[in-house]
């Protein structure tokens, strides 16, 4: 009476499997998981994850519209009811680089040339990390009714936080360059591609720490908490508001150790590429009256370009494949 | 299969038409019920030392195959597991046991409007919902134009969706979700909202999918919606599937196997304990535990009582329904003059009910009482007592046996067959494995 699918397990070979959103081979709803057991320990596991990956990525191209609809949603909701609307999106890196300007050289005195636009050239890609990470925290959380009631990749809640602030960050870039321009020479717009290539790289970078926020906080609501803490620290520990030279410069021996830390944090490169195009070098003379001497914008070297890139792919793979492992059971848990 | 997989191919979304529309494979979903969600460090610390939750299966070893353009109706009580089998199927949830295939681009009508944002003009939503269900840019431009006039919201699209009335925008929902074409269509529970007028729309939207030859899978309460949208039926019990197999018999099994066990309940004043009803068994002529039987055959309710007080004297009731609910027959000992007592405190007493079935086939329940001698103060119930099924016989159909004949008193008489000819055998019922 009842029909027992005639089907053996084993055929469990890649069948078309298609969605309201996308079309995926093999992947979650057509290989036997057993509860509790991990894909990757399951024999021939390796070749069926790549499959996994790979499927789930050409999901998330044809999820692209909705992607850019998010993005949309995300732009115009966000700014809804403010009179001074998309303005925000540039005002406020020039309010807070209007603060740090006033802390950081009439009080305590940070030795680089154009503090503001020093400053600027690094907070906005910093203020993109952040305010990225913010939104993304909450997509999934704060979507849970619409995670229970319909598929879609669900990445693409957390990438529309990331790509929304692309764009205001590339709106900031447009209205603020005539001040660098202005305060550091034709070389800013010369050395464009060093600051498209950081933003660039960020942007991958940011992407998979979104993933990774995102898709950790569903199951660990503690980190919604820590966030403010975490990128606090992360902020200080990142050469925004000081060079790293200087920092290089002056720590003795004995503190040796915070510019190693500021040297492995991975935010610390994606900062220097930007301002290097945007601002330009910044390097330790050895000299105690004027330690620091800058230079106009550069290329960037090989090795830190190497560096970031590292960074990107690396983080993007570790949030998306957590992202990808805690998303088979966002439906119970938000 | 492995050969042909391009991205071109992944792109078209094409149903493949040598495989089953969808595959249920022996699945099994469980959630895990904590008693107090642990989602914090302390809770997280706390758990370490003892795990307070408790794993329940919404659904249990189901298997079944659609085939393209079957229109199959998933119909069973609340808290069945039709919900749960319906996201398994639109991927929402992943299956924890088993597999779950489905070939072709799948739509589900779960929730309309899923994704609405408030702010956002119908325009933007239309946009965003379709995008949501897995439309591209292009193929929500195309059937921008139908969307809004089978929504009918022209003069409210540039309008912020917060100030649509909730039928309006279950409306609009509905349009987005039904344009978005696809080979397999997961309905569940939506037309009980809207307008009369929608509504019958909405019916005649089905009904043309269906007729379009697509694969159509219906969770619904709407028994007659049910029977007349689809073809086939599988009906649910506490995550197991009790049946599957054309749609009349579903329902009518359904109805009497399902439907009864919230039914049957002896009406009246619950009075205090007095006597506790030990046991209760159901005979047959041999003396064996009766559950399915013979047309008419005798029957025996043997029911083992003690007095929990000191008792002067109680009657004994028992009520025969059938599995829909339909009251058949009750008797209380006292009607016939029979009372029993006077028992001491933990005095035992058997009371027999000696009956005969006529009953055609079917599936009934008997539910069985102590009350005092007047009916009115009832000191205990077993509300589902026993079950028995009536093997299904030729002869007669409906509910009572009238053992009537037939003949041919004026003119000419000629015999067909050997009488077995009878009415649709009723489904015999897969048997929780698990029961009590």
């Amino acid at each position: 009476m009842l029909q027992r699918g005639g089907s053996p397990r084993g055929y469990d070979g890649p069948g078309t499997q298609v969605s309201g959103v996308a079309v995926a081979v093999g992947g979650s709803g057509v290989t036997t998981q057993p509860h509790g057991v991990d894909t990757t320990s399951v024999p021939g596991a390796s070749r069926l994850a790549t499959l996994r990956v790979s499927t789930k990525l050409v999901e998330l191209w044809r999820a692209r519209e909705l992607l850019a609809q998010l993005v949309r949603k995300e732009l115009k909701v966000r700014y809804r009811n403010s009179a001074l609307g998309f303005l925000w999106s540039m005002l406020t890196p020039v309010l807070m680089t209007a603060v740090f300007s006033v802390v950081f050289t009439q009080i305590v005195r940070i030795p680089v040339d154009d503090f503001p636009a020093f400053f600027i050239s690094g907070y906005l890609v910093w203020q993109f990390l952040q305010n990225s990470c913010q939104g993304a925290i909450h997509s999934i959380v704060g979507n849970g009714e619409l995670i229970k009631k319909v598929y879609f990749p669900r990445e693409v809640l957390p990438l529309s936080h990331v790509f929304s602030q692309l764009i205001h960050l590339l709106l900031a870039l447009l209205v603020l360059s005539p001040y660098l321009i202005y305060s550091r020479g034709f070389g800013v717009l010369v050395h464009l591609p060093t600051t498209l290539l950081a933003i660039a790289l960020l942007t991958v970078f940011t992407s998979g720490i979104a993933m990774w926020f995102a898709g950790v906080n569903v199951v660990f609501r503690d980190l919604q908490e820590l966030f403010v803490v975490i990128f606090q620290v992360w902020f200080y520990a990142t050469p925004v508001l000081y060079p790293l030279a200087l920092v290089t410069a002056q720590m003795g021996e004995r503190f040796a150790w915070i510019a190693q830390l500021i040297a492995i944090n991975p935010a610390t490169w994606f900062v220097e590429l930007a301002r290097l195009g945007l601002y330009g070098s910044v390097s330790a003379t050895g000299d105690v009256l004027v330690p620091l001497r800058d230079g106009p914008p550069a290329w960037p070297s090989v090795t830190s370009t190497a560096v970031a890139g590292g960074w990107a792919v690396a983080m993007f793979v570790v949030g998306y494949l957590v992202f990808l492992r805690r998303a088979r059971t966002f439906a119970k848990e938000v | 299969m492995e050969q042909r997989r391009s991205i071109g191919q992944l792109a078209g979304a094409m149903a493949d038409p040598n495989q089953p529309a969808v595959v249920v494979d022996r699945v099994t979903e469980t959630f895990r019920l904590f008693h107090e969600r642990p989602s914090g460090l302390k809770e997280r610390l706390y758990r370490m030392r003892r795990a307070s939750y408790t794993d329940f299966n919404a659904l249990e070893d189901v298997s079944f195959t659609i085939e393209h353009g079957e229109s199959v109706a998933v119909i069973g009580p609340n808290g069945s597991g039709k919900s749960t089998l319906l996201k398994l199927l639109a991927r929402i949830l992943p299956p924890d046991e088993g597999t779950v295939r489905t070939n072709g681009r799948v739509a589900s009508l779960l929730e309309l409007g899923a994704g609405f944002h408030g702010d956002l003009t119908g325009r933007e939503n239309i946009r965003l919902n379709g995008a949501i269900l897995g439309l591209s840019g292009t193929e929500i431009a195309e059937r921008f134009d139908e969307i809004v006039e089978f929504a009918g919201v022209e003069h409210l699209l540039d309008t912020a969706v917060r100030t649509y009335s909730s039928g309006l925008e279950v409306r609009l929902g509905f349009a987005v979700a039904v344009t978005v074409d696809p080979d397999i269509l997961l309905v569940d529970e939506v037309l009980a909202v809207g307008d009369a007028e929608f509504q019958e729309r909405s019916l005649d939207r089905m009904r043309t999918f269906r007729d379009a030859g697509k694969t159509f899978v219906l969770v619904s309460h709407d028994l007659d919606a049910v029977r007349e949208m689809c073809d086939r039926a599988i009906v649910l019990d506490r995550g197991r599937a009790l049946f599957d197999g054309p749609v009349s018999e579903g329902v009518e099994l359904y109805k009497q196997r399902v439907v009864s066990s919230a039914a049957p309940r002896v009406d009246r004043r619950r009075g205090p304990r007095q006597v506790a009803i030990d046991d209760v068994r159901l005979l047959d002529s041999d003396g064996e535990l009766a559950t399915e039987v013979a047309r008419s055959s005798p029957l025996v309710l043997r029911v083992r009582l003690r007095a929990l007080t000191e008792v002067e004297v109680c009657s004994v009731g028992v009520v025969v329904s059938r599995g829909d609910g339909t009251h058949l027959y009750e008797l209380h000992t006292t009607w016939q003059g029979v009372g029993v007592g006077p028992l001491r405190p933990w005095q035992e007493a058997v009371v027999e009910v000696r009956f005969t079935a006529h009953l055609l086939a079917g599936h009934y329940a008997i539910a069985c009482s102590v009350t005092d001698a007047s009916g009115r103060e009832t000191w205990a119930v077993v509300a589902e007592a026993a079950r028995f099924a009536v093997q299904p016989a030729p002869g007669g159909a409906g509910l009572v046996d009238l053992s009537a004949s037939a003949v041919v008193a004026d003119g000419p008489v000629r015999r067909t067959g050997d009488g077995k000819a009878g009415p649709i055998p009723l489904p015999r019922l897969q048997r929780r494995q698990a029961r009590g």
